[in-house]
């Protein structure tokens, strides 16, 4: 119990250091910066420009510098290793080109998760961010829309263990004659039609997974959207209510335009989020009865055959889709740079 | 956007209050608005309410009825053995059985009993069977029964009374109770905010510095950075576990400890993977700060740590806010990294996989599960409270873009 | 001040850890049949262990194997001074492998897949016991030789070594009934697979549920029906075949597969022969399956599962009472004798050191494999371990159906690679309950075997 006290003092001390070392490091270098390249009266203008000019190209770099540190060890570096796996053998020691690419194309679970997939990108992140929105821009205008927000924002905060138990609770099926305990079921039996078992239908099945996500997911758009919401001047909002705009009006073509680069973010977000998504269908399906999406086949490969070839071609796979939404948002920084 | 026209809106009420005149204009919208929202929250809590209302149902009922039923008085059957002939006591003459077909458990009504599968409702409560064993029995509503023969019981093994009983609605805190009192729930408790903490705290520093520099900054590879923060939000964190805990394993093992599972790991490696998503949120809201707050302050001299510091900062208080509920539910929630980075022993088990390892050491136990999932809730649910506030409308007032 | 906020953490600290560290013997040392001189020899044969550490990595988690895998640990802490760590987790496989890939492996790793200890040899995680541990499996478990075979496996050089032990034993060939409504509906236990399925069919005819099957298993959703097939295929066929079909010599697709295929399914794939009709089946939970057994009125009569699987009846089954089981009997038509389909766990070395070896040798110990036979799920193979220390009359039984073996095979899947045995022939099995029919399950388990060839 010793090594508990000691634990706890520990985290506080840890929390402690980092945000003195963080602060530190960004005061310390901005401080330094500004010290060795100063600019002084008694230097010409081409060298007060050059410092300038100097600073201001070093500066970025010191902001960034330990998140891509960071982001480099922990994430790059994965990323390249992976890559390099993709191209070797289940032992990882013979180099083997890119038949695995090969053979993921040629694999029938692949083609079906990559089908399944296109459902996923296509329905969850349109859904959750617009009930998102929705919820978020209804509850700003009701004396209970904390209250609102934060129920639907519970689903966020419940562990993927529990929130599986929830949504057996909904789809589990018992045979015909016994009592349903699932919502779905019981309903469905209330009116006299015989009970199914909803997982294992293909297609409607993805569907039934997918409403757990955006069920999820809503939580996360509303949140950020909200946040955005509150960002927008309250004179805007004002002055277009002088100006006669109704509800809907204000929705359309003042909040939408006012926050849309956050709803890009946060459809972004989603939107990798259900390339990533995983442990809904491991925990519901496994990726039977035609359920199978490309993270689940990779950890399958990864971690139940142990074939980290193969495993890492998924994965390859599944980061290159992503390459458009890149493409996007180095346009949209770039445009953004544009205006200023 | 044009300039409102100031002296007008201060006239006008906040769409937050509401006051007559505005409701009076909009009433129907109004009542549109309450109605639609309640639906969907409504939608939205439906599963969770099932949760929890089956978090405070009694085990038994958990897998046998939906928790819908739990709010009403529902029929159940069962079957119950009762006592071997060492049980008997003579009473004036006559041999007697006693016992109660429920054992202690009161929330049971019977309303018919019988003894064979085929018919377990032969008889109504208070009425007598004959036993093939011979005799008679009869059990009464309570449960309690009474099993009476002329001559000395001989057998050695219970014959099963079967039974047709009405469960009177009961809700328990036993669920809770055994979650709670787990051995060791308190350290796992500790172990999760040692954790999450941390895990919160640093990721939000460095990113907020490089969400500024990508925003507001000019330098080369801008948008490349942009798009590879973008990139990495997709890594499959499968993908960096063995890379990582080799480097570690090797980073102690050079340092002479047994392996790199500690506290600075797991802290290390959810900052690395909460940073996309933190720089990328931050940086798209901190670029939409107005452009003249920022010009006005360079006008003033300020420097690029003092306006980040000084302006940016509080100006971003809603995201920081937003993405720090995010970044401490996932870690709070997380149970893979905490599994490899920290290992599974019980001094080191965070809250998550404390409750997993409940799950198993009962059996396929829902209760626990479901009581489970809302012990978990509860810190996160706080947390967001208390963030929430953070998420106020004119923190840019005064400002117009 | 800082004194006293150390203080209240502190007494904060031991408040909540106060229950943890009190590791009491289970049964005290010299009572019951058990062979405590096994104990005190092992004892006095590893005195100088005091004081190092141990890390064990194993499967056991569920319906209280924790518990009694660390009451097991416990005379061995007590024996040799040696400080023990145990962990297990949902995904014990998988972190088994990340943490010998990275470098951070326990000293013992235990599991129950000899597939994937075979993949963890031949990449060089696993550690040789040596010839005298072999000698020592060999000499002293019934079925020796079978056991040597499954803990041989190829190292990184591709030389075949000895590397794993067998610890703890599961029998398959079990169908579970309840013996009150067997008596109640006049129904006998049935001596031949002929009777079994006249059984059924009787059973169906009376208006009676004969099975319950469930499949569902989460992550591992399927592997029930691996079982079934698996004995099965010992059933109609010789055990060469069964050995053939294993290593894939005998194609997946091969007409006498698809036979126990189509076999399982006329127990399987009808409406009238599983409760809650073949919807069911796949996505019944198989830990609430056998519950349907116990139901009033029962929603079956019959549940074919492992030993393990009374864990899973809920309170108040009393096994033997309530519940018992019967040996799912062979064919009298086919003179393949008594086949028994069994599985276990494997206890090896990832991280050799003195604590380890002697675990390995304590392992071999009728005491450590007593405690666990007298609490509950345990089944022992040592010769030397005695039986009178089982807890009840069914781990008896179970025993005898063991000794009683003249085939002994050990769980298919968990000898086909990974991608077939934990993954398409699972995918094959709810394909096939869900309407597809033996051959085309059979042609795809079979093409997705070529695939990793």
């Amino acid at each position: 119990m010793g090594d508990v006290v000691q634990q706890v003092l520990s985290a506080g001390f840890a929390i402690a250091v980092a945000v003195a070392a963080a602060g530190a490091y960004f005061w310390g270098t901005n401080w330094l910066l500004d010290k060795v390249l100063a600019s002084s009266p008694r230097m010409t203008s081409g060298e007060m420009s050059r410092r300038d000019g100097l600073r201001s190209a070093i500066r970025p770099w010191l902001f960034l510098f330990p998140s891509l540190l960071f982001l480099s060890v922990y994430l790059v570096y994965p990323v390249l290793e992976t890559f390099r796996l993709s191209l070797f053998d289940k032992t990882g020691r013979s180099f083997i080109g890119f038949s695995n690419y090969l053979w993921a194309f040629g694999d029938s679970n692949f083609q079906q998760s990559v089908l399944n997939n296109v459902l996923w990108l296509l329905i969850v992140p349109a859904l959750s961010t617009g009930f998102g929105l929705v919820i978020a821009v209804l509850a700003d205008r009701l004396w209970w829309g904390n209250i609102a927000k934060s129920l639907v924002f519970m689903p966020m905060a419940i562990s993927f263990v529990g929130a599986s138990v929830i949504w057996r609770f909904v789809y589990d099926y018992r045979g015909e004659g016994q009592e349903q305990i699932g919502v779905l079921n019981a309903l469905v039996t209330w009116f006299g039609l015989p009970p199914e078992a909803w997982i294992t239908i293909p297609f409607w099945n993805s569907v039934f997974l997918m409403v757990i996500l955006i069920w999820i997911q809503t939580g996360f758009a509303m949140v950020i959207l909200s946040a955005a919401l509150r960002g927008i001047p309250e004179e805007t909002l004002e002055a277009a209510r002088i100006d006669g705009a109704n509800g809907f009006q204000i929705f359309f073509t003042i909040m939408i335009p006012q926050i849309f680069g956050t709803i890009v973010v946060v459809w972004t977000t989603i939107t990798i989020t259900v390339l990533k998504v995983f442990d809904i269908i491991f925990t519901m399906t496994n990726g039977q009865w035609n359920t199978e999406v490309l993270a689940n086949l990779m950890f399958k490969w990864m971690f139940v055959n142990f074939d980290y070839g193969r495993g890492s071609a998924i994965a390859v796979i599944l980061m290159l889709a992503v390459t458009p939404i890149m493409i996007w948002n180095i346009r949209r920084a770039n445009a953004e740079e544009g205006t200023r | 956007m044009a300039a409102a026209d100031t002296a007008a809106a201060r006239d006008l009420p906040r769409p937050t209050t509401g006051t007559p005149r505005w409701l009076a204009r909009v009433s129907v919208g109004r009542l549109f608005t309450h109605a639609a929202l309640l639906l969907l929250v409504l939608l939205w809590t439906f599963p969770t309410a099932g949760l929890l209302i089956s978090s405070l149902r009694d085990k038994d009922q958990l897998a046998v009825s939906g928790w819908w039923t739990a709010l009403s008085t529902s029929l159940t059957q069962g079957v119950s053995r009762i006592g071997t002939a060492a049980d008997q006591v003579e009473e004036a003459g006559r041999f007697v059985i006693r016992g109660n077909i429920f054992g202690t458990d009161t929330n049971k009504q019977v309303d018919s009993f019988g003894l064979s599968n085929a018919a377990p409702a032969a008889a109504a409560a208070g009425q007598t069977l004959p036993m093939a064993a011979g005799g008679e029995i009869t059990v009464q509503r309570d449960g309690s029964f009474e099993w009476v023969s002329d001559t000395a019981f001989t057998h050695s093994r219970g014959p099963r009374v079967f039974y047709v009983a009405s469960i009177a609605p009961r809700f328990t805190l036993d669920n809770y109770i055994e979650v709670l009192t787990a051995s060791n729930v308190g350290r796992s408790f500790i172990n999760s905010f040692t954790v999450t903490i941390p895990a919160t705290v640093i990721p939000i520093l460095m990113a907020a510095f490089a969400a500024y520099a990508l925003a507001w900054m000019r330098f080369p590879y801008r948008g490349a950075i942009v798009a590879l923060v973008v990139g990495l939000l997709v890594v499959p964190l499968q993908m960096s576990l063995i890379p990582l805990l080799s480097l570690y394993n090797n980073i102690a093992q050079a340092f002479g400890a047994a392996d790199g599972k500690a506290y600075l790991g797991i802290w290390l490696a959810h900052t690395a993977f909460g940073l996309p998503l933190a720089i990328y949120l931050l940086r798209n809201y901190m670029a939409g700060i107005p452009k003249e707050i920022m010009e006005s302050a360079r006008m003033d001299g300020a420097s690029h740590f003092k306006i980040f510091t000084s302006m940016i900062l509080p100006l971003s208080f809603p995201a920081l806010a937003a993405f720090a509920i995010f970044q401490f539910l996932w870690v709070w929630n997380d149970l893979l990294v905490a599994m490899v980075f920290l290992g599974a022993q019980d001094s080191k088990l965070v809250l998550t996989g404390k409750l997993v390892s409940l799950l198993g050491s009962r059996g396929n136990n829902w209760e626990i599960l479901t009581a489970g999932a809302f012990v978990t809730i509860v810190v996160p649910l706080i947390v967001f409270f208390s963030l929430q506030r953070y998420f106020v409308r004119g923190m840019m007032a005064g400002s117009v873009k | 001040m800082h004194k006293y906020l150390l203080a209240g953490v502190s007494a904060f600290a031991i408040a909540l850890t106060s229950s943890a560290y009190a590791q009491e013997l289970m049964f005290p040392k010299g009572e019951g049949a058990f062979s405590w001189d096994s104990l005190q020899a092992f004892a006095d044969a590893h005195k100088d262990l005091s004081g190092q550490k141990l890390t064990i990595w194993g499967p056991w988690r569920e319906g209280g194997d924790q518990e009694m895998f660390e009451s097991v640990i416990a005379y061995f802490e007590d024996a040799t001074g040696v400080d023990v760590e145990y962990g297990s987790s949902e995904n014990y496989e998988q972190q088994a492998q990340i943490d010998a890939a990275a470098g951070s492996p326990a000293n013992i790793t235990i599991l129950p897949q000899p597939g994937l200890l075979a993949d963890m040899a031949s990449k060089g995680y696993l550690v040789p016991l040596g010839d005298a541990t072999k000698q020592f499996v060999l000499d002293n478990h019934a079925a020796g030789e079978s056991f040597v075979s499954l803990g041989t496996y190829k190292d990184a050089q591709g030389n075949p070594q000895f590397y794993a032990v067998p610890y703890k034993s599961d029998l398959k060939s079990l169908v579970w009934y309840s013996p009150d409504n067997f008596a109640d509906a006049g129904y006998e236990v049935p001596q031949t697979f002929e009777d079994l399925q006249a059984l059924t069919e009787k059973m169906v005819a009376d208006g009676n549920t004969p099975w319950c099957i469930g499949l569902g298993s989460g992550g591992a959703t399927g592997w029930p029906a691996t079982d079934w097939v698996e004995d099965i295929m010992l059933r109609l066929h010789a055990p060469e075949d069964y050995d053939a079909w294993v290593s894939n010599d005998l194609k997946f697709n091969d007409p006498k597969v698809v036979e126990a295929l189509d076999l399982f399914g006329w127990f399987a794939k009808d409406d009238k022969k599983v409760a809650g009709g073949v919807a069911a089946v796949g996505t019944t939970d198989f830990r609430e399956s056998p519950l349907g057994l116990f139901t009033v009125p029962p929603q079956c009569f019959m549940h074919h599962q492992a030993s393990f699987i009374p864990t899973f009846f809920g309170e108040g089954v009393e096994l033997g009472t309530d519940a018992d089981f019967f040996y799912f009997p062979a064919f009298a038509g086919k003179d393949l004798g008594r086949p028994v389909l069994g599985a276990g766990t494997l206890a090896t070395i990832t991280k050799d050191s003195p604590a380890a070896r002697a675990f390995i040798d304590f392992l071999g110990t009728p005491i450590s494999n007593e405690i666990w036979m007298a609490q509950s799920g345990f089944l022992s193979t040592l010769k030397s371990a005695n039986v009178e220390t089982y807890s009840n009359e069914t781990l008896k039984g179970e025993g005898q159906i063991l000794l009683e073996a003249t085939t002994f095979r050990f769980d298919g899947s968990d000898l086909m690679p990974g991608a077939v045995g934990a993954g398409s022939m699972w995918t094959g099995m709810v394909d096939f309950v869900g309407g597809k029919s033996a051959q085309e399950v059979a042609d795809a388990i079979q093409a997705s075997w070529d695939a990793i060839k």
